[in-house]
């Protein structure tokens, strides 16, 4: 009988180490994804139930905060601006989730950050509660000026400081209203989600960085870039024929220019007039698709900007032009896709651009060539107003060599000097830019009209640097762009720049 | 095996004075630290809930003392040399239990409150009624048959009662119970004095099957009939918590009496072939299965209970989230058979271990006391009260935890219920009885610890 005893003992051992290993595997192993499953709300209602830090303004306009109320869930998200900055901050609803800075910083605003957690731990016998507020690089009035000019347009609006990937607005039409969405009504909140998925202009996705359209021919400052990193560009060598239109190898359908009309010349012409022959021929006998390719993965294509917001879309340029039919001594290698190389080389066929990517290649080529981290946090703050935590400016990519960026950032002063894009000038500042209309079909002609633009002091570095997009409009000749997206680059880069 | 002494005289030898004072010195420091532990964790789970202490602290503090020295003074008087870990154990696990019942429903609270005092209260009146445990072995049979009555009463027209799906309760009035949680105690005295008696024949091996030798066949109906009372109890209440504990506890005495492994996998086997047929045959069975493999295929229905239950320990983690500052409102249930969830959420690993280790105590406690009683009737009603106790709550945890398919049983003294509560108190007294007898009629009581 002892040693049944004592195998029974045994036994019960057993079954009671498995319940440990059991215990140990929910508790510690799978706790954290057990926690984080989309139907286990424990995390949110102890959310909605504690102090969550506000959002600020650059310019110090509160955009959202947290209101006490006598109800189930104490806390209830309040966005006092409406939809002006919701691209932005997002929402942050109990029944829907989180989008934008509410959810790139959640754990910043819940106080669950380890610098905020300590001053929580020196403040044990004072009662102050850790959550953090996040101030924002974006400016309320930029916004304003950016909704304003854009109006009830689809379209979008980035501006941002070179120097620093500083964004300064994020505007995308439609907006949305994030109070309705933050509602602690699950009913009313799905309600209103329901309704604004249905809506075909989609509001919930915030286009400025989590879309992408065809770039047209702004993607011809790349272009350019591209060619003068091949070395076989300068700016004044090779001179392009002034034609009608370019024929690359195998096709007999030409890459044409906007009305027909005859266009050729030197680096600085052609981006002044946006020749289409010139930068398709420039694609397909100076540069090749390897430094294309290249160039445009340098600028950030290819790749989603590692911006502090959820879910940037990325930005592509095909990396396929078939294989090798010909090796002309010196010049790149014949591809069976050239046609397809010089279409892109205008930012048509599969080049696809966020507004976001096009406005960092506007500040690279500002920046001297190197393209900034685009950041939407400035600093977060603790309860008592002090500084916990401050965004560290970083370089993405180094997209081209400072000399070449000279030349490009000449080059685009010419384009608002000389060029397509003169409505852009700005009284004592200096501006470069590039026009863009990208042509969505031609019965009936439909296009993106786009402008990307850097603007600072005469022989300063330029501060801001912006992209516009109006979607979808009718028509496609070559000023479809600057006279549409132009006035609203201008208007936004004016305000950043305190002119007038 | 120990000899035959005659019942302790009214001057007990020197050696057992000793031990009998110093195991209850040992008891009542044990308990002190358990009713610190308790009155901390109920002070605690107050301050989490409300902020502040609760009103009732003092009288609490007055109702622990009073239930704990009753106990502890009952033990004193009438089993004074036995085991000194158990009632502070039992102790621990019910005030804890207490506490988070306390912390979900301040109604259940009170209920269990009362219960606690009925549990004590029969503990005490089984320590005074049975002095001598070879007197159940007696009524043996009567026992046998208390103990089926009372685990068919619930089929009965009139009295029985269907709640949450099973057929396990007996209402008198306004007084309901489950009659089970006494029907296993019963059998376990009937197991006990059926099998110390036939143990010989049962144990002969006489019998070859391949390369074993084993018993008569003949002598395997025993076996047969109770895996048929445990199947009844499947199909016509639809307990297989219950089932499963009263097999296991059948198998276990009836192994540890003949020391013949052959039973265990005889019981086994039947119990494959009954777990597959019940499968196949009863909805309620495939659905307990399906919850088990997978309970995200229906995350909102069935599966609901086990996956809150398991985001409530993950919740907790290592250390748990406080006493009083979980989320408590979403595991049916959660005051009874999920409880663990609610103690795991609000104090962790930590805690849970704290349970497991807390019923590993108490089941080594047992399985000495089984030991320290020869080879006797105490013994195997010793063995087969411990197997109750550790099961039972192995069982339910192991549900919790999607360890095994989830069966509905309280964890013993944790959960909120009368019954169980009630009868749980008499089994450990009469662990303490055997207890207290083994050492008062060893040759050497100093040998017999």
């Amino acid at each position: 009988m002892r040693r049944q005893i004592a195998l029974l003992g045994a036994a019960i051992l057993i079954c009671y180490v498995a319940l440990f290993v059991k215990f140990n595997q929910i508790q510690v192993f799978q706790a954290d994804a057990l926690n984080g499953r989309s139907d286990n709300t424990r995390q949110l209602q102890r959310d909605f139930n504690e102090p969550r830090g506000s959002i600020i303004t650059a310019d110090g306009v509160l955009a959202a905060f947290s209101e006490e109320r006598r109800a189930t869930l104490r806390y209830q998200r309040v966005y006092p601006e409406g939809d002006l900055l919701a691209g932005v901050t997002g929402y942050y609803s109990f029944g829907l989730g989180s989008s934008g800075v509410e959810r790139s910083y959640n754990d910043e605003l819940a106080g669950r950050t380890t610098a905020l957690k300590l001053r929580e731990l020196t403040g044990f016998f004072t009662d102050t509660s850790s959550e953090g507020d996040v101030v924002l690089t974006v400016r309320k009035d930029l916004q304003e000026v950016a909704r304003d000019a854009l109006g009830d347009r689809p379209g979008a609006v980035v501006a941002l400081d070179p120097r620093d990937g500083a964004v300064l607005t994020l505007w995308s039409s439609p907006s949305f209203d994030p109070n309705q969405l933050s509602s602690n009504d699950t009913t009313q909140a799905t309600a209103v989600k329901e309704f604004l998925d249905a809506v075909p202009q989609k509001p919930l996705l915030i286009r400025a960085y989590q879309e992408n359209y065809f770039p047209g021919s702004t993607f011809k400052v790349v272009t350019a870039a591209a060619g003068l990193e091949s070395r076989a560009v300068t700016a004044t060598t090779p001179d392009y024929p002034v034609v009608t239109e370019y024929t690359p190898p195998f096709t007999r359908q030409g890459i044409s220019n906007f009305g027909g009309a005859p266009c050729g010349g030197t680096l600085f012409v052609i981006l002044a007039r946006s020749c289409n022959s010139s930068f398709a021929q420039m694609a397909v006998e100076q540069t090749g698709p390897d430094p294309m390719v290249a160039t445009a993965e340098r600028f950030g294509f290819n790749d989603a900007p590692p911006i502090d917001l959820p879910d940037p879309a990325r930005s592509v340029y095909p990396t396929d032009f078939g294989e090798i039919v010909e090796r002309p001594p010196g010049r790149p290698p014949v591809y069976s896709d050239a046609p397809k190389l010089a279409q892109t080389a205008i930012g048509q066929n599969d080049v696809r651009a966020t507004p976001l990517q096009m406005a960092l290649v506007a500040a690279g080529v500002a920046a001297g060539g190197e393209v900034p981290v685009p950041h939407v946090m400035d600093e977060i703050r603790a309860r008592d107003g002090s500084v916990v935590e401050r965004y560290e400016p970083e370089v993405w990519r180094k997209a081209v060599a400072p000399a070449d960026a000279a030349t490009l950032r000449q080059a685009m002063v010419g384009v608002v000097a000389d060029g397509t894009a003169r409505n852009m000038a700005i009284q004592g500042f200096e501006v470069g830019a590039k026009t863009g209309t990208a042509q969505l079909g031609t019965t009936p002609p439909r296009s993106h009209g786009w402008m990307i633009a850097f603007g600072g002091r005469p022989g300063q570095d330029p501060t801001v640097a912006v992209a516009v997009i109006v979607e979808n409009l009718s028509g496609a000749s070559a000023e479809t762009g600057g006279s549409t997206a132009g006035p609203v680059a201008r208007a936004v880069l004016a305000a950043a720049l305190g002119a007038e | 095996m120990t000899a035959t002494v005659p019942p302790s005289s009214a001057t007990p030898r020197p050696n057992v004075q000793a031990i009998g004072t110093r195991r209850r010195t040992t008891e009542l420091g044990l308990l002190v630290l358990s009713s610190i532990i308790v009155l901390g964790a109920y002070a605690l789970a107050s301050l989490g809930r409300n902020a502040s202490l609760p009103a009732d602290i003092l009288p609490f503090l007055g109702v622990i003392l009073v239930l704990v020295l009753a106990a502890h003074l009952a033990v004193r008087r009438w089993a004074r040399c036995s085991d000194a870990l158990l009632l502070p154990i039992v102790a621990l696990l019910n005030g804890l239990g207490f506490v988070f019942i306390a912390r979900l429903d301040d109604q259940l609270a009170g209920l269990q409150a009362t219960w606690t005092g009925v549990g004590i209260a029969a503990f005490i009146l089984t320590l005074v009624v049975v002095r001598d445990v070879r007197v159940l072995q007696r009524y043996r049979y009567t026992f046998g048959l208390v103990g089926v009555a009372l685990l068919l009463l619930p089929l009965l027209p009139v009295f029985g009662q269907n709640i949450n799906g099973a057929r396990i309760w007996v209402a008198f009035g306004p007084v309901s119970f489950q009659p089970g949680e006494f029907a296993k105690i019963a059998l376990a005295i009937f197991f006990a004095g059926y099998l110390v008696e036939r143990r010989e024949i049962l144990g002969v091996a006489t019998f070859r099957v391949g390369p074993f030798n084993t018993p008569d066949p003949r002598q395997f109906g025993p076996v047969l009939v109770a895996w048929g009372i445990s199947l009844l109890v499947v199909i016509f209440q639809r307990d297989l918590g219950s089932a499963l504990l009263f097999f296991l506890l059948f198998l276990v005495t009836l192994w540890v009496a003949t020391g013949r492994a052959v039973y265990v996998v005889l019981g086994f086997v039947l119990f494959g072939v009954g777990a597959f047929v019940s499968w196949t045959q009863f909805s309620h069975v495939q659905d307990r299965v399906s919850i088990w493999l997978d309970p995200w295929a229906d995350p909102a229905g069935s599966g609901y209970q086990v996956i809150q239950a398991a985001y409530a320990l993950a919740w907790g983690g290592t250390s748990g989230v406080g006493p009083g500052l979980g989320i408590v409102d979403r595991i049916p249930f959660d005051e009874t058979d999920f409880i663990v969830a609610i103690i795991g959420e609000e104090l962790g690993l930590l805690g849970t271990t704290a349970v497991l280790v807390a019923f590993l105590l108490l089941a080594g406690s047992g399985l000495r006391i089984a030991k320290g009683a020869g080879a006797t009737f105490g013994t195997l009603l010793a063995v087969g009260l411990t197997s109750l106790v550790a099961f039972q709550a192995f069982i339910i945890m192991a549900g919790v935890t999607r360890l095994l398919p989830l069966t509905g049983v309280t964890l013993p003294f944790v959960s909120y219920g009368g019954s169980s509560l009630v009868s749980n108190y008499v089994l450990v007294a009469l662990l303490l009885r055997i207890s207290d007898q083994s050492i008062r009629r060893a040759p050497d009581p100093l040998a017999a610890l």
